[in-house]
């Protein structure tokens, strides 16, 4: 193999793909990305056997053929490489791929390219196109809610499904809090199975989708998940398993309604929970007409005390939180006010951006109280 | 073949292999007889470990002419006088211990009883009883077993070395002696070194029994344990924290004076440590059980090494509480030994060619040490100045002189001390002396400060000490409130056994209460509701299981007690003074005082002291001043 690359060209193709590589790794071929060059082009290919990503650059090929190199080390030579300079990589004898840019000239161990690993993906039936952003949004609204916790490991992800043929929805929860965004279901979307995306996979997705005005194709099967943005493609397994029937948590009926501004309510929340401790940061809000009383008490080093001018009519309710999920969900919503719907200090609440009369809020969260 | 009654010599040879295992089971048996006749004196003598020969003499109330032939009968006691199981007050009660050993060796007791006109003695050759013949005797019984399990070869076969036997045997003995320390043991036979027990009466007497046993390091290093609970009765000595050991053989506990190995309790002892200890380590004890006989069945294991009591989680409940409480009460003292081992340190050291030298008028006041002499000083002074002669104490300037001067050209690439923080140039003050521990007068390579005391000197770890006063606050402030639990929007099932899930559910108020909310969820499951805030997210199935399974063994369960614990370990460990951290000496003399004011500041979470301190009497030792 031998080719010629434009060091920018290079650089980007790596960025996009030496971040699924571990750098840690049992099997020494996976710290590895797979460069193949083929006509006009250069393709490399990076994996951790659950997930990969394959991209595309443009390369001045003079003979075709592939290898493998230590991924990371790549990406940091290229990375280190004056701007503007031109790279070639040449496979030879003894085992090494020479990297010449300028004077500079490095030798990089290669493993055979035949080893290298491939997910195969198989027959993806249900395939469709998203703008870029729409799917972000998606992403971006429920990603914190992801679980971390291994035993329930069907809640390290985010789950992803249409309703009805109408609504393309992500969900996802921890058990304490959930959250779910949704967005009309795209054309081809109509049969798709639930699928949950693992939270890596979640990751490196939203890194491909800055580009405001681009689109993303997303083909999948009840076991991968393949998403093409350009010429970047990332193919992934989905999480085996049932995602809980999530309707149920979702309370219906909850009548008290607060209304507040969110900016103030943040900054108040995030003042009183000052002095907690660094575990259980419970904060307590106590609502009566118009108005919010936020309570914070930490037997070791003292207590604060806040209070809002709200939107509030219900009768007089006392209820706890962990502040940093109220800190978290409040950083999810894009309106100037919250709106949050109440039951008791027992049950779960909704918290969701306001609205206009008669349209419903594309995301929603659903908080667990503390018992305070 | 058709089903017959055994004859009744076979019928004895299988009780034998019950109740006498090997040579020690003899002993301990006969050293029981003894002690249930009254003895206040108790002389073993064994040969061959115990196979060939083993004589118990003692000075009990001996044995009628009459009774003789019958005390080596199956069935047969005095010990029962009521024929009720419920109300053992002796050792023995089976009484089947002579018949078995008679059955299995070569048996004699020689006998005379006080109203007797003279002693008698029988014979009992592999359960061929002798006629009883007059015989000459001071007074109490002398039994003699010969050539052990001669009549069942098989069983001969899978004892131990001579030595091995032997040291069972003391072992037995040693776990009798234990609890009768108003009788006079002694222990000899050519297989052995002679073991002399003499009577200790009085308060101090148990203690100096254990101190006997256990080590004269124990006296020093044990707490006293007090507690009484619904008629039970505790006492004994516990070893503190930092006294430990590798395994539990030495710890012991009896129950109404008989010695057991009871897992049950066992987990007691761990549960009532787990704060103090790591736990692969095992204090050293002696506790004494004293309750009802009626609230015991001491008739579960054929040696007696087990026992069942009629309300187990109680009497695990009085250990931990006895002994979490003398914990918290002696919690800052540190192991003594502590200060031993330095001191054997030192002179290890010592003994392999480096040393360390007071510091000398015009030469800088920190200690230099070096680690090898020879290349610094001229060898003559490095083997005089640690000789014992007078003149060597001091060695000449001029030598001194060289000597120094190639001591700090050499001094960079060896163990620099750090730049100290003096706390007091002036003589320490008074008051500060007399507390136990004392003056801080320096600290020391950034971690560890010296104090001065009224009669020696107390070294801190400073990271240690600063961290386990954090932990107990933090504790403190954990136990004294509500645990915050947030509750679940999808709450976790759990699967478990019909049996666990009733154990969970009848304690579920009690499970509340520190942060876990179980419900009922059919007949095989639990579903968890809430879980403890501060845990942040917990595992629940595990923990469920986890406090399930100590449910069912132990009847309680401080596994959510030991994770919040943990939690606030972790806490401390962050919120405590690093080592490196200079410390100014008023923040110096603060930590000592506070360590003195917090319960079982005298050893960090794994048991490793905080604190060591050299007595006065230790240092002068050290430099052959005494």
């Amino acid at each position: 193999m031998k080719v010629t690359i434009e060091r920018a060209n290079l650089l980007k193709a790596l960025n996009h793909v030496h971040r699924v590589v571990e750098r840690r790794n049992t099997i020494p071929i996976l710290a590895n990305v797979l460069l193949r060059a083929e006509g006009g082009d250069l393709f490399l290919k990076a994996t951790d056997l659950d997930m990969e990503i394959v991209d595309r650059v443009p390369a001045m090929v003079e003979a075709a053929g592939a290898t493998t190199v230590p991924a990371h080390m790549l990406y940091d030579i290229v990375r280190k490489l004056p701007d503007g300079s031109e790279i070639s990589l040449e496979t030879g004898e003894g085992g090494t791929m020479t990297l010449r840019a300028g004077r500079a000239r490095f030798s990089l161990q290669m493993l055979p390219d035949a080893d290298f690993p491939d997910l195969n993906a198989g027959d993806l039936p249900t395939s469709f196109t998203l703008p870029s952003p729409v799917l972000r949004r998606l992403i971006e609204r429920t990603q914190f809610a992801i679980s971390t916790e291994e035993t329930r490991y069907y809640l390290n992800g985010i789950y992803f499904h249409v309703l009805g043929g109408e609504r393309l929805r992500a969900v996802a929860t921890d058990g304490h809090r959930l959250a779910k965004a949704e967005v009309e279901a795209p054309e081809g979307s109509a049969g798709m199975p639930g699928v949950i995306v693992p939270r890596k996979t979640v990751g490196e997705i939203q890194k491909l989708l800055e580009d405001p005005e681009g689109s993303v194709e997303v083909a999948l099967s009840d076991s991968k998940i393949r998403i093409t943005v350009g010429a970047v493609v990332l193919t992934s397994k989905l999480i085996d398993g049932t995602f809980p029937d999530y309707e149920r948590v979702i309370p219906k009926a909850n009548d008290k309604i607060l209304t507040l501004t969110k900016a103030d309510f943040e900054r108040a929340v995030d003042r009183v929970s000052t002095v907690s401790s660094d575990r259980g940061r419970a904060v307590k809000l106590s609502l009566s007409e118009g108005r919010m009383v936020l309570v914070v008490n930490n037997p070791d080093s003292g207590s604060a005390t806040d209070e809002l001018a709200v939107d509030y009519e219900a009768e007089p309710i006392e209820i706890g939180f962990n502040s940093r999920y109220l800190l978290d969900i409040a950083g999810q919503l894009t309106s100037e006010d919250a709106v949050f719907k109440l039951a008791d200090a027992g049950s779960p609440t909704l918290i969701q951006d306001q609205t206009a009369e008669g349209t419903e809020a594309d995301a929603l969260y659903v908080l667990m109280p503390m018992r305070v | 073949m058709s089903i017959r009654i055994l004859p009744d010599h076979v019928i004895n040879r299988i009780a034998a292999g019950e109740v006498v295992e090997r040579p020690a089971s003899v002993v301990k048996e006969l050293v029981e007889n003894a002690i249930d006749a009254g003895a206040t004196r108790v002389e073993v003598a064994t040969a061959g470990g115990g196979k060939s020969l083993i004589r118990i003499s003692d000075n009990g109330c001996g044995i009628r002419e009459p009774d003789l032939a019958l005390a080596v009968e199956r069935h047969c006691t005095s010990k029962l006088p009521e024929d009720d199981l419920s109300q053992i007050g002796t050792l023995g009660f089976r009484g089947e211990a002579l018949a078995s050993i008679g059955s299995v060796a070569r048996l004699s007791i020689l006998s005379r009883h006080a109203e007797e006109p003279h002693a008698w003695q029988i014979a009992v050759e592999g359960g061929r009883r002798s006629e009883t013949v007059p015989a000459s005797h001071s007074g109490g019984t002398q039994i003699e077993v010969r050539d052990l399990f001669f009549a069942t070869p098989a069983r001969l076969k899978f004892l131990r070395s001579d030595r091995a036997e032997a040291t069972a045997i003391t072992e037995a003995v040693k776990r009798l002696a234990l609890a009768h320390p108003e009788i006079r043991f002694t222990l000899s036979g050519s297989d052995r070194t002679t073991l002399d027990l003499s009577a200790a009466r009085g308060e101090s007497g148990a203690l100096e029994r254990m101190a006997q046993i256990l080590g004269a390091g124990f006296r020093d290093n044990a707490m006293p344990i007090g507690g009484e609970r619904e008629g039970v009765l505790l006492s004994g000595y516990a070893g503190l924290p930092t006294f430990n050991r590798a395994n539990s053989l030495q710890q012991f506990i009896f129950v109404n004076g008989r010695p057991l190995k009871d897992p049950v309790l066992a987990g007691a002892l761990r549960a009532a440590y787990s704060d103090v200890l790591a736990r692969d380590r095992y204090p050293v004890l002696a506790l004494f059980i004293d309750l009802d006989p009626a609230d015991v069945d001491v008739n579960v294991h054929p040696a007696k090494m087990e026992v069942r009591f009629r309300d187990p989680g109680m009497i695990r409940g009085l250990i931990i509480g006895t002994i979490r409480d003398a914990l918290a009460r002696e919690g800052f003292r540190s192991a003594s030994t502590g200060g031993l081992a330095t001191l054997d340190a030192l002179r290890d050291r010592a003994a392999a060619g480096s040393f360390t030298r007071p510091p000398e008028p015009g030469t800088s006041p920190a200690w230099r040490s070096w680690a090898d002499p020879a290349q610094t000083v001229a060898p003559d002074v490095s083997s005089a100045a640690y000789g014992a002669s007078p003149e060597a104490e001091a060695p000449r300037p001029a030598m001194a002189e060289a000597g120094f001067a190639e001591a700090l050209s050499a001094f960079a690439v060896l163990d620099r001390p750090s730049a100290d923080a003096r706390a007091h140039v002036q003589p320490a003050p008074e008051h500060l002396l007399a507390r136990p521990l004392g003056a801080a007068r320096a600290q020391i390579h950034e971690n560890y400060i010296v104090a001065q005391t009224g009669d020696g000197l107390v070294i801190v770890d400073q990271h240690a000490a600063h961290e386990r006063i954090v932990y107990e606050r933090l504790k403190a402030g954990l136990e004294g409130r509500a645990v915050q639990r947030q509750m679940l929007l999808i709450p976790e099932v759990v699967e478990l056994p019909e049996e666990d899930v009733g154990r969970l559910l009848a304690r579920s108020d009690e499970l509340a209460e520190i942060g876990l909310v179980v419900e009922s969820f059919g007949p095989g499951a639990v579903a968890v509701t809430e879980t403890p805030a501060i845990l942040g997210r917990v595992d629940a199935p595990k923990l469920v299981r986890d406090i399930a399974d100590d449910f069912a063994e132990w009847d309680a369960s401080t596994r959510i007690r030991e994770r919040l614990d943990h939690v606030a370990a972790t806490m401390a460990c962050h919120g405590s003074v690093r080592s490196g951290r200079r410390l100014r000496p008023e923040e110096m003399d603060a930590l000592l005082r506070e360590m003195e004011a917090t319960p079982q500041s005298g050893q960090c979470n794994h048991g490793r002291p905080t604190y060591v301190e050299l007595k006065l009497s230790d240092i002068e030792r050290l430099f052959g001043r005494r």
